[in-house]
């Protein structure tokens, strides 16, 4: 069926901010779908209040909203923009609940407004579990037994008939929010109950478990002629029970015959036909035992999702896309094929290689939610590799998930710990599983590796295939490891000696440094034949892991592999196993094999991405680096992509014009940039990944654009920056490098309490701790993460009751252009990923800009930047300090973009394409070479997005240590509608009325009355704790007076559980003297009640609350 | 995976390295003397090599008999991964286990359940299978069946695009340019596919009857003409509740007439079409006089009864992921295909309409003759392996039977 000609303007409300179990992969989905309807001629209209996103840059959509995902900010923009349609399965989870609101509240029908993609009853068939039960045992499959209870009893019944253990979740929750496993009675009680509470409709599901069943995916594309077909086959790795976001997986399916695949296959669309799903994509999740065959059929999404995200790069079939096609009336045999050009959508992708998916958890940061995984998902990110073999991919796959090791690896436990690791739903289970087959193997007897391998299956319901998998590459590197020690214990060679014998023995398995035996300007190493390095390289070691295993150097692996000419191939991702020729240039690397890529040449450019999402450096550095590469593009360079996220738009396949799909480690990137000709590689815009690999990069011969390595590293060296903010007359808190505790003590003395730790090389603030006494910093010594010499700690004077302020700048190397200065609205101390922060300041004070301003260029042209720059400024006491400098593109650029109309990364390709800023006409021809933008929206609110509600009793105080996972915009015509939108963009209900707790600690108790005086002015009644209250009194302010927890019933914690309080203001000194008060902010995020933990954040609260008691909805696309 | 010790030399000269498994195969030295001794044992070893794109499903690939005759290449890397069971073999009800009971007696000829004449993958699992299966390397070694593994199938992949479909064969590895050239020579001299009539190898030699299931409702009594037929086609009409008659490809319209069957299917099977001059005849002779069905070479085979004609493709289609288009319902097909022939569309006469055509490549999928009563498919609709999507047809076919 040809494009519908009866709607003309379609709206595509997104995902929102970035929680765990939403992330970017719906501003890839989201991006395509808008690209596609703008190809077909529809006016498209997009909202979404995540400012990071690419489909929010201008010129994307042709408005774009950026107003909270809410009913009454929709229907506003609705009756304002009058689309046709509504597309819903772009976006999400979120977008499909909002949809429903929409639909409940009658604001399709009022507006006539069509919901295209997914007919609103598909969507609530699919999404009610106890409907989509009944549906499923309609067409003759089997669901999980399972019931669907709306109360406590209703659930301990469903339990006698079930029996323990068992699955229990509430409905209408986005990645298996709220699920758990009990084991127990107590278990199931407490489960059943929270679940019930979670549900925005008061129902959860309780099931049998299927614990150890395999567990399969299926994505599957559906027309309105009923033609169906299936995308991709995913197979989890980890079998039932860990939630498929936190499984490591496999496209396409390994383990099962044809007959079962078949079975399968049929199930799936037989589900979309009966779901009605008739134009788009949906997946469906199986779980099937091995044992005796039975299949039941899990869930359905119909809609795009992470898996699709996922399944589009693992094929190169770009589903959503192909979606947003299907959902104007198009049918799949009408939709070419993007990737052959020349064939349709209606077949299913071949591939000849394996896709495989490595969650990314944050294990150091929420250590106690990582205890074991389960059904709610809890990782943050995850990395995709391609590799021709399953292992290879795998190792791959782990190496580009940066979260250490090059590979898969052994780890250091005692057996009974690993086994435990088996037995149990361990982050790291894989791990121990490998270590087990591994020192079975090394043990040389066949038959020991046979008997673990069946017990490991046995105890975790691990395939045997995939087990078979790690013992191969247990083998390989058994036997490089024996290699190694046979080289070794042969007669050394002339002239090496002894000094060869000392760096052999320092060379051991794990030694990351990789300090081994050297070959260099000796003899070319022994130790590793050729076709055993062959064997491992096609296993996905890396040369660096392979010289670990030999005790030899990762430049003599280097050495051996050049000799022997072994070198990477690259294939093509063609969707179609080599049928037919590809277009798009979109590849991955193996080994051994025919090459087929050819070089782009030294006027290609490449750019580093900006690997798997974690906290600190998620999608707007994605962002920053598609639009870096459309840039360039424009500018007449071709572009070279790398990146291991595949939820990302820089990995779609149109985006550059080389596309890989690698690890980004410095070895991947080179072999990449080797052969594509490529010495142009761009290390700024994709957060610290890239920059840490800069150097190796250099001397592989790459020229890196923009600002040098050497300033790079100069401004990162915290003794040169010192020096060069003294040359420039700046002020910085006082700091000292130490690498030792005793240096550590010693320079907290000498800076002054309380101080501020902050480890070297991380990102994020990872563990960033300020401490206020020396008992703090004994404990922080404790903890901390090992730290040295040449890894020292930076102490820093704390600068408490700062205001921080956050400057992107741009810079040719002379002039400078000053995106905008952002004021911190958390007070100093919260790491700047976590604060809100508002466009222009809050509180301006015109002096300190221009100083800022004036300090941010003398800063940019020392260190000779040549393209972005962001520095921290605080004001304390009257004075400017110098935080911070990151001589790259920071996570607030988008923003600034997005709300000075000033394309910043725009700017920053142009400069490195040769146009200077002038000729940009971003700063003025004559002059002093500094132009600085303004905000064009009135004011505009970046607030952090948190996703604390997946680590049980975590608790949500903020610090310098980076926590959250996304954030949301606000525009408004003042400060407190800015704040309002953006709070309420992140989920947060700031109450209208009602009452508000208050307990803050002494040095805040005069700052917090003017507002807690204005909260009573609005009629809202307060309660505070003794101290407060005797505070509060003073100043003529009467509150009800609560207890604390210690002080017996009924106490804080009871009056929040009973529903008494609408807000809490709570602000807490130091991380480790006032952890009492984490139970009550524990306990706000249970019950979804808003905090804040410091005065200025509650300032702000204020300011939001009083604009909405107004009822003001304006929505304000961007100009 | 060590040092390769097989290869597979292509006609043209180029040759893949890889490791043996299943059968041992044989020295180019050793086939160039049963050449010069004109034995016929050599047939088994060298054959027209193709490549299949699906993903899962070898076992059934291996024992289609359309692949007599041909090396045939798995894409997928990572093959043997659920072992092999003799239940999903695709070779017909004359040998090998089809899941049908048949109260026949075997064929004169020893009938091999593996059809292919060496097979070729980049990874063979060779850890444990599940309970009743067995590893595909001893399989294929019981079967008498070479095969190759750790070559870069993708490369041999795009050469077979780029250059077309050729003869190969799957030989210990040469040690010297010599011994590789005279490899390349035999399979440069064997016949090539094009011209090669196959059917002598597949297929029953006695008509064989299969009465109804017990448990369906009685269907059509149908005759197969069976040019080597895959044992789903059986499984599927029996399922719905056919009495089969196979009969040999050897047999005349009459013979097959006088089994009193109401429809007559023509079975898929190997090799090229234009050179079955008695089957074509024969079917040209059953036009008009009984409901027709053709599948594969049976769509081949009718079609050039009905003064079409055939040709050969470049490197054909054999996967599971090819979609056709209903030209007549509008809808289209995920399908399973293993063909290197194809009806030339230009020479279709009047009252042939194309019933289905690859979404692809535009090439002719299926017939329709509604007057004389013929349907065909150039696909699989019985798939194994492959998606289940087209099995109406089947149904659809004997409801015209019945009316």
């Amino acid at each position: 069926m040809p494009r519908r000609n009866d709607i003309s303007s379609i709206l595509l409300i997104g995902s929102g901010p970035i929680v765990i179990g939403q992330a970017c992969e719906f501003d890839y989905s989201g991006n395509q779908a808008v690209r596609a309807l703008q190809e077909e001629g529809y006016r498209v209209i997009v909202v979404n209040p995540n400012p990071a996103t690419v489909m929010t840059t201008p010129g994307t959509a042709d408005t774009i909203y950026m107003d909270p995902l809410e009913s009454d900010y929709l229907e506003a923009i609705i009756a304002r923009e009058k689309p046709d349609a509504v597309l819903a399965t772009m976006g999400g989870q979120t977008a499909l609940n909002l949809s429903m609101d929409l639909e409940a509240a009658g604001v399709f029908a009022r507006h006539g407004v069509e919901v295209i993609g997914a007919s609103i009853d598909s969507i609530r068939v699919a999404e009610d579990r106890g409907e989509f039960k009944n549906l499923v045992a309609s067409i003759g499959l089997e669901s999980p037994q399972s019931a669907v209870v709306g109360s406590l009893s209703e659930g301990i019944c469903a339990k006698a008939e079930f029996g323990l253990p068992l699955i229990i979740r509430p409905s209408y929750t986005l990645g298996g929010k709220g699920g758990s496993i009990a084991h127990s009675d107590g278990e199931a009680r407490t489960a059943i109950e929270r679940a019930l509470s979670e549900s925005p409709v008061n129902t959860a599901l309780v099931e049998e478990s299927l614990i150890g069943w395999q567990e399969f995916e299926l994505e599957v594309m559906r027309d309105s002629a009923d033609n169906a077909v299936v995308v991709c086959s995913i197979e989890n790795v980890d079998p039932m029970g860990v939630h498929t976001g936190d499984s490591i997986t496999v496209a396409p399916i390994q383990t099962l015959s044809d007959r079962e695949y078949q079975r399968m296959r049929t199930a799936a669309i037989e589900i979309l036909r009966a779901v009605g799903v008739e134009c788009g994509g949906s997946n469906v999740q199986f779980a099937f035992n091995p044992r005796d065959g039975r299949m039941v059929v899990i869930e359905m999404n119909p809609r795009v999702s992470r898996s699709s995200a996922l399944a589009s790069k693992a094929t190169g079939f770009p589903i959503a896309r192909a979606s947003a096609r299907l959902a104007v009336g198009y049918t799949l045999d009408e939709v070419i094929n993007d990737i052959t050009g020349k064939t349709v959508s209606s077949f299913e992708p071949a591939l000849d290689y394996c896709a495989v998916k490595v969650p990314r958890f944050e294990l150091e940061k929420f250590r106690e939610g990582y205890a074991s995984l389960g059904t709610q998902m809890k990782s943050v990110g995850e990395s995709l590799a391609l590799g021709r073999t399953f292992i290879e991919a795998l190792n791959k796959a782990i190496r580009a998930a940066e979260i250490g090791p090059d590979g898969m690896e052994s780890i250091h436990a005692e057996e009974s710990e690993l086994w435990g690791m088996v037995e149990s739903l361990h982050p790291k289970r894989l791990f121990a599983v490998y270590t087990l087959l591994r020192s079975a193997l090394a043990g040389g007897d066949a038959g020991s590796v046979d008997h673990v391998a069946a017990r490991i299956n046995e105890a975790s319901g691990l395939h045997r295939w995939f087990l078979h998998a790690l013992t191969d590459l247990a083998r390989i590197e058994v036997e490089i490891a024996a290699a190694g020690e046979r080289a070794a214990a042969g007669p050394p060679a002339a002239g090496e000696g002894d000094v060869a014998g000392e760096g052999r023995a320092a060379a051991s398995e794990g030694d990351v440094a990789g300090e081994g035996r050297s070959a260099a300007g000796g003899d070319p190493p022994a130790g590793l034949d050729p076709a055993l390095l062959l064997r491992a390289k096609r296993a996905g070691l890396t040369d660096r892991r392979a010289a670990i295993l030999a005790g030899i150097q990762p430049a003599d692996v280097a050495a051996i592999r050049e000799g022997a000419s072994i070198r990477p191939a690259y294939h093509f991702v063609d969707t179609c196993a080599g049928e037919f020729e590809a277009e798009t240039p979109y590849f991955y690397s193996t080994w051994g094999e025919e090459d087929e890529g050819a070089p782009v040449g030294a006027t290609g450019v490449l750019i580093v991405g900006s690997g798997p999402n974690r906290i600190g450096q998620g999608l707007e550095f994605d962002t920053c680096c598609t639009l870096s590469s459309l840039a360039f593009r424009r500018g007449g360079r071709k572009t070279v992509m790398v990146n291991s996220n595949p939820e990302t738009v820089s990995t779609d396949f149109n985006v550059s014009d080389r596309l890989y799909i690698e690890p980004l480690t410095a070895e991947d990137v080179i072999h990449v940039m080797r052969n594509e000709g490529v010495r142009d590689v761009v290390v700024q815009l994709g957060g610290q990944t890239p920059l840490n690999m800069a150097q190796e990069l250099e001397k592989a011969g790459a020229s890196i654009v923009g600002t040098p390595v050497t300033s790079i590293h100069d401004a990162e060296d915290r003794e040169k920056f010192s020096a060069l903010v003294a040359r420039l007359g700046l002020r910085q808190p006082p700091n000292r490098m130490a690498g030792t505790h005793e240096a550590v003590r010693r320079a907290a003395g000498e800076v002054g309490y309380p101080a501020l730790l902050r480890p070297s090389f991380v990102l994020g603030g990872r563990s960033m701790t300020i401490v206020y006494s020396e008992a703090e910093l004994d404990r922080f010594l404790e903890t901390a993460p090992p730290f040295a010499e040449d890894r020292p700690v930076l102490v820093n004077r704390f600068l408490e009751d700062a205001f921080e302020y956050d400057v992107d700048a741009v810079c040719d190397g002379e002039n400078v252009f000053i995106g905008g200065i952002m004021q911190h609205i958390e007070a100093a101390g919260v790491h700047s990923g976590d604060s809100a922060c508002v466009f222009p300041p809050f509180k301006s004070d015109r002096r300190i800009e221009t100083e800022m301003i004036a300090a941010t260029a003398a800063i940019a042209r020392e260190i000779g930047v040549r393209g972005f720059l962001n520095i921290q400024f605080a004001l304390f006491e009257g004075e400017l300090y110098v935080l911070e400098v990151n001589p790259r593109a920071s996570r607030t650029v988008p923003f600034l973009s997005k709300t000075s109309g000033v394309d910043l990364v725009g700017a920053a390709v142009s400069v490195w394409l040769g146009r200077d800023l002038r000729v940009q006409g971003l700063v003025a021809p004559d002059g002093d070479g500094i132009g600085v933008g303004s905000c064009i929206t009135g004011w505009a609110v970046k607030e952090a997005m948190f996703s604390f509600d997946r680590f049980t009793g975590h608790d949500p105080i903020l610090g310098p240590e980076m926590r959250s996972t996304g954030e949301a915009i606000g525009i408004g015509a003042d400060f407190g509608e800015a704040f309002a939108k953006a709070t309420v963009a992140t989920g947060v209900r700031l109450p209208r009325e009602g009452r508000v707790f208050v307990s803050v600690h002494d040095a805040d108790k005069r700052t917090i009355v003017p507002t807690i005086r204005e909260l009573r002015e609005m009629g809202f009644s307060i309660a505070a704790t003794r101290g407060t209250a005797e505070f509060l009194f003073e100043h003529g302010i009467m509150s009800e007076v609560i207890l604390k927890v210690h002080e017996g019933h009924p106490h804080v914690i009871d009056h929040i559980a009973a529903g008494r309080i609408d807000l809490v203001i709570n602000t807490p000194l130091g991380r480790y003297t006032h952890s009492d008060d984490g139970h009550i902010r524990v306990e706000t995020l249970r019950h979804r009640i808003p905090y804040t933990t410091t005065t200025s954040a509650a300032r702000a609260a204020v300011e939001a609350i009083r604009h909405l008691r107004e009822g003001d909805i304006t929505p304000r696309p961007l100009p | 995976m060590h040092t390769s010790d097989t290869a597979l030399v292509l006609a043209d000269g180029r040759g893949f390295s890889g490791n043996s498994f299943g059968a041992s195969p044989p020295a180019a030295s050793e086939l160039a003397d049963r050449v010069h001794r004109s034995e016929s044992a050599l047939l088994r070893t060298v054959g027209e090599v193709v490549f299949n794109t699906a993903m899962s499903g070898y076992a059934e690939v291996l024992t289609d008999p359309s692949y007599t005759g041909q090396i045939v290449a798995m894409t997928y890397p990572h093959i043997g991964n659920y072992g092999v069971s003799d239940e999903w073999s695709e070779c017909g009800p004359t040998g090998g286990h089809s899941g049908i009971a048949s109260e026949s007696p075997r064929g004169a000829s020893p009938a091999r359940t593996v059809s292919v004449a060496g097979f070729v993958v980049r990874e063979l699992y060779d850890g444990p299978v599940p309970e009743g299966r067995e590893r595909l390397d001893t399989y294929l070694s019981r079967h008498g069946v070479p095969g190759i593994m750790g070559l870069d199938t993708r490369a041999l992949t795009l050469h077979l695009r780029r250059v077309g479909a050729q003869n190969g064969v799957i030989v210990q590895e040469p040690s010297t340019d010599r011994e590789r050239s005279v490899a390349a020579g035999i399979a440069a001299h064997f016949p090539p596919m094009e011209g090669r009539g196959l059917l002598a190898e597949v297929g029953t030699h006695d008509p064989v009857v299969l009465p109804p299931p017990d448990n369906a409702p009685p269907g059509p009594h149908l005759a197969l003409y069976d040019c080597g037929v895959k044992a789903n086609i059986v499984r599927e009409l029996h399922a719905l509740g056919c009495t089969i008659t196979i009969v040999p490809s050897t047999a005349t319209a009459e013979k097959i007439l006088a089994t009193g069957a109401e429809a007559v299917l023509l079975s898929n099977g190997p090799g090229d079409p234009a050179v079955l001059e008695h089957q074509v005849a024969q079917a040209r002779s059953l036009i008009g006089r009984t409901h027709l069905l053709g599948i594969c070479l049976g769509h081949q085979i009718l079609a050039e009864a009905a003064g079409a004609r055939t040709g050969k493709m470049k490197f054909g289609h054999h996967g599971v992921n090819h979609p056709v288009r209903d030209e007549f319902g509008g809808r289209v097909f995920v399908t399973s295909q293993n063909h290197g022939f194809a009806v030339e569309e230009s020479t279709l006469p009047d009252g042939m309409n194309v019933w289905f055509r690859n979404a692809n490549d535009g090439t002719i999928e299926g017939l329709r003759d509604e007057s004389r009563g013929i349907r065909t498919t150039q696909f699989h609709p019985e798939s194994a392996p492959g998606p289940a999507d087209s099995r109406w047809i089947f149904a659809a076919f004997l409801e015209g039977v019945s009316e």
